[in-house]
């Protein structure tokens, strides 16, 4: 259960950054937070007690006790999104701050919010 | 009073969400599709390792998608910083222990990467894993040399043919009649390093087109700020 | 050997053209241009060879040969044949407009990320797995965050800023549905999860369809969560700002769609859906009539289509459905017209406000007449399209014996007819500002050209299309004949 509660606490704590935080970068980086909480949640969901990795690598290993394999590759994949939406924030970002010489969400929208 | 509300509202939502994580209980087996995979990893795709096995043969098409997605992640970065490339980056020193050092590791780094993502099949890894780990070898370098440079054009050839390799192979399966990315090698020995059919090709092809494309992004990232 | 066509063509190709264009653009920049339309036209001619086959039995593709629920599913039943269709053809009218629109650098890169977008706006409807579907929804999403900061300017990168944080909450919400619902059914093959999830608790249910209406919610520009798209539309290039219309909400509202009608039971989503769809057409037409900027009150009333397109599944009716996905293909032709007039006549002013569009219809005669003839048809005056769209949601909306939207539907019609008139009015009837008047290049007129020929068509034969979209009407609402051919019979 510590488990699931970690997880869900770092999501919330990535929100509150992107809604109350004024810099660009924190807000990525609020992003990011989101996203870790829910690849922890998700590979969370994926373990059994007592189990093992999900890898044969020794005689003897038997699948019974084994977690589930399916949470672990999906979240490679999660993770590979969440860092490409990352760079490219990152680049719009450069782009922003070289026209505004600022981060501060208030002095950057000059379209509608 | 914009953070009271927002403090108020994520409270609410994280109650919400422990109570509905309270109805699934932790650590237990609630493997359905999962328990298919572990039983049947090693004689339908001769990979030990079972999250390889999802990741590149049952639900390979993922990571093809996951490969476009990291594709695009360079492209865009490249198209949103197209006239900004090419600048000098600023000029940092390191101190002599740290150059040595990164330069003894540098190519064990690199080593270490490769053999990340051939044992993929057999060891905890891959692909991504091993391109990731290329990346940081590289970006070590950048930080404590200040003249090291990476060949633009060789990383976005290996990166499109790397991905080229990859769709050809899935166009393979199709054109042998298997399927889009189906198997068509013998799938060999479990636990040896050639076996698990495509499984170690497709990963290869992942993990230089990983890391070329992490490479890239760092080298236009680095050279884009002053 | 297997040289067949296979719905897995539909995300291949495009996915080769990308990894194969930077190395064509160290070769030449003509190939980089040509080779996106080969590819799309190709495209068009599998999606035209496979129509028929769809409509008498789905194709079910597996990847990697892999039985479902174990392995990944393309399912090309009636439904996706005629989107797939829609999208390609659109697809390719894109093309012949970007060819000249669009000749800043990096080309390569806008056509690799155009090509990503067709790949993942198809691959969102094609596939039959829930996860791979997030997959697509992120490729489709990343590659259009790119383009609307493809223009470079600090407008486009805070736009861009914008729809890539809101789309990224969207991304979180679905994410976190998949890994709920992956926690109870144990799987992720859709049909597979239709059949588990009779033993999932109800409120367990509900958490997870919430999720799913605001993650995709907001890539469909449902209220209120369609913030990001007036600036998406305005600022990135037109020809992209026609393909978020015309095809990235299309895929979207597929997806929402898809979910609701076969994951869930319908009852229980679809007042909800008549509900948001009637806030959301109300508040984006009202937005619409303010708008200053062209681009701007497009993108308003695209949203206020989309709505129309919600009320119209909401109603649940077999009528219903068919008029929805009626309104999306006439949507998707027009609104496509739609934008590449206006891009061209802000390209001629230089300026994006309406009020600086005075009299540039009669300079240019071409132009102006494809913007007042999608004007017409969306407003739904007869001989187009447009009208057809509205007449079958008016009829589907009478059978089901809703007065009230009848009246909502045509109160609708007369507010887009005030805001578009007003445009069409001004580019006509008011003396020219001075400014410098710049030539349409041909294939500019010929995208246009083949979109008004085709709504007019539709226009003077709707059956044509009416009699496509009423097998796929059948396929979201039949929900055993789904999952027995998307599990292949298991």
């Amino acid at each position: 259960m510590i488990y699931y509660i970690t997880s869900i606490a770092l999501i919330l704590i990535g929100m509150y950054a992107v809604l109350v935080k004024k810099n660009l970068v924190k807000m990525i980086i609020g992003l990011s937070l989101v996203d870790g909480g829910l690849h922890l949640l998700f590979i969370a969901i994926g373990y059994v007690d007592d189990a093992t990795a999900p890898i044969f690598s020794k005689e003897g290993l038997s699948a019974a006790e084994m977690v589930d394999p399916i949470p672990q590759a999906l979240v490679l994949t999660a993770i590979v999104i969440g860092l490409a939406v990352t760079a490219v924030a990152l680049a719009i970002i450069i782009r922003l701050y070289d026209h505004h010489k600022t981060l501060n969400v208030n002095k950057i929208r000059e379209l509608k919010w | 009073m914009r953070k009271i509300i927002t403090i108020l509202f994520l409270a609410i939502l994280g109650y919400y969400m422990v109570d509905l994580m309270n109805q699934i209980p932790f650590g237990e087996d609630r493997m359905n599709v999962g328990r298919h995979y572990l039983e049947n990893t090693i004689a339908e795709t001769g990979s030990v390792n079972t999250v390889t096995s999802i990741v590149v043969s049952y639900r390979g098409f993922d990571t093809l998608g996951e490969v476009t997605v990291l594709f695009l992640a360079a492209t865009g970065l490249g198209a949103i910083l197209f006239d900004k490339r090419g600048k000098k980056r600023r000029k940092q020193n390191a101190s002599s222990l740290v150059k040595t050092t990164s330069k003894l590791l540098y190519p064990l780094i690199v080593l270490l990467g490769a053999y990340v993502f051939v044992h993929g099949h057999l060891t905890p890894g891959g692909g991504f894993q091993g391109g990731a780990i290329i990346a940081t070898g590289v970006l070590m370098m950048y930080m404590s040399y200040r003249r090291f440079e990476t060949n633009h054009k060789a990383l976005t050839i290996i990166e499109s043919m790397a991905g080229l390799t990859f769709v050809s192979i899935g166009m393979g399966g199709l054109i042998l009649g298997q399927g889009f990315l189906a198997n068509f090698l013998p799938l060999g020995e479990p636990n040896m390093l050639f076996s698990a059919g495509i499984i170690p090709i497709i990963y290869s092809a992942v993990g230089f087109k990983v890391g070329a494309e992490l490479t890239g992004v760092l080298d236009t990232l680095l050279k884009t700020i002053r | 050997m297997n040289l067949n066509f296979s719905p897995v063509h539909f995300i291949a190709v495009p996915l080769f053209a990308a990894f194969l264009l930077p190395l064509l653009g160290r070769i030449s920049q003509k190939l980089v241009t040509l080779v996106p339309g080969i590819v799309l036209l190709y495209l068009s001619a599998v999606a035209l060879t496979l129509f028929p086959q769809a409509y008498n039995e789905p194709i079910v593709e597996i990847i990697a040969g892999w039985r479902p629920p174990f392995g990944i599913t393309l399912v090309f039943g009636p439904l996706a044949a005629f989107l797939v269709t829609m999208i390609t053809l659109i697809g390719f009218v894109v093309w012949i407009y970007s060819y000249r629109f669009i000749i800043r650098a990096p080309l390569e890169k806008y056509y690799m990320l155009f090509m990503l977008l067709i790949a993942g706006s198809t691959g969102i409807i094609l596939t039959g797995d829930i996860f791979n579907l997030f997959v697509f929804l992120e490729i489709t999403a990343i590659a259009a965050y790119s383009l609307t900061a493809f223009l470079r300017d600090h407008n486009g990168a805070e736009a861009a800023f914008k729809y890539l944080l809101i789309g990224s909450f969207a991304s979180a919400f679905v994410l976190l549905a998949i890994i709920i619902l992956y926690a109870n059914v144990g799987t992720l093959n859709m049909a597979d999860i239709a059949v588990r999830m009779g033993d999932v608790p109800a409120k367990i249910k509900l958490t997870i369809m919430i999720l799913f209406i605001v993650g995709l919610g907001i890539e469909a520009e449902l209220f209120p969560l369609n913030g990001w798209a007036p600036d998406a539309y305005s600022q990135a290039p037109s020809p992209i700002g026609a393909v978020f219309a015309g095809i990235v909400v299309k895929a979207a509202v597929y997806a929402l769609m898809r979910v609701l009608f076969t994951l869930f039971d319908l009852p229980t989503s679809s007042h909800f859906l008549v509900v948001m769809g009637t806030i959301t057409l109300l508040i984006a037409e009202m937005s619409a009539m303010r708008q200053q900027q062209i681009k701007r009150m497009l993108a308003f009333s695209s949203i206020g289509q989309m709505g129309l397109v919600l009320v119209a599944f909401g109603l649940g009716t077999r009528e219903g459905i068919a008029a929805a996905l009626f309104l999306m293909f006439s949507h998707a032709i027009i609104k496509t017209l739609l934008f590449f007039s206006a891009g061209y006549l802000v390209f001629f002013s230089g300026f994006k406000n309406i009020s600086d569009l005075e009299g540039v219809g009669r300079e240019k005669p071409w132009t102006g007449f494809f913007f007042s003839l999608g004007a017409l048809a969306i407003i739904g005056l007869p001989p187009f399209s447009g009208f057809w769209g509205k007449f079958y949601l008016l009829i589907s909306a009478a059978n089901a014996s809703h007065i009230f939207l009848i009246v909502l539907i045509l109160f609708s019609a007369v507010i887009e007819a005030v805001y578009y008139l007003r445009v069409v009015g001004r580019l006509y009837f008011k003396k020219l500002h001075d400014i410098e008047i710049r030539r349409t290049p041909f294939t500019g007129l010929l995208a246009m050209g083949i979109l008004a020929i085709v709504t007019i068509t539709i226009g003077v034969y709707p059956d044509f299309i009416y009699e496509l979209v009423l097998p796929a009407a059948d396929e979201l609402l039949d929900k055993a004949a789904y999952l027995q051919y998307a599990m292949m019979g298991q």
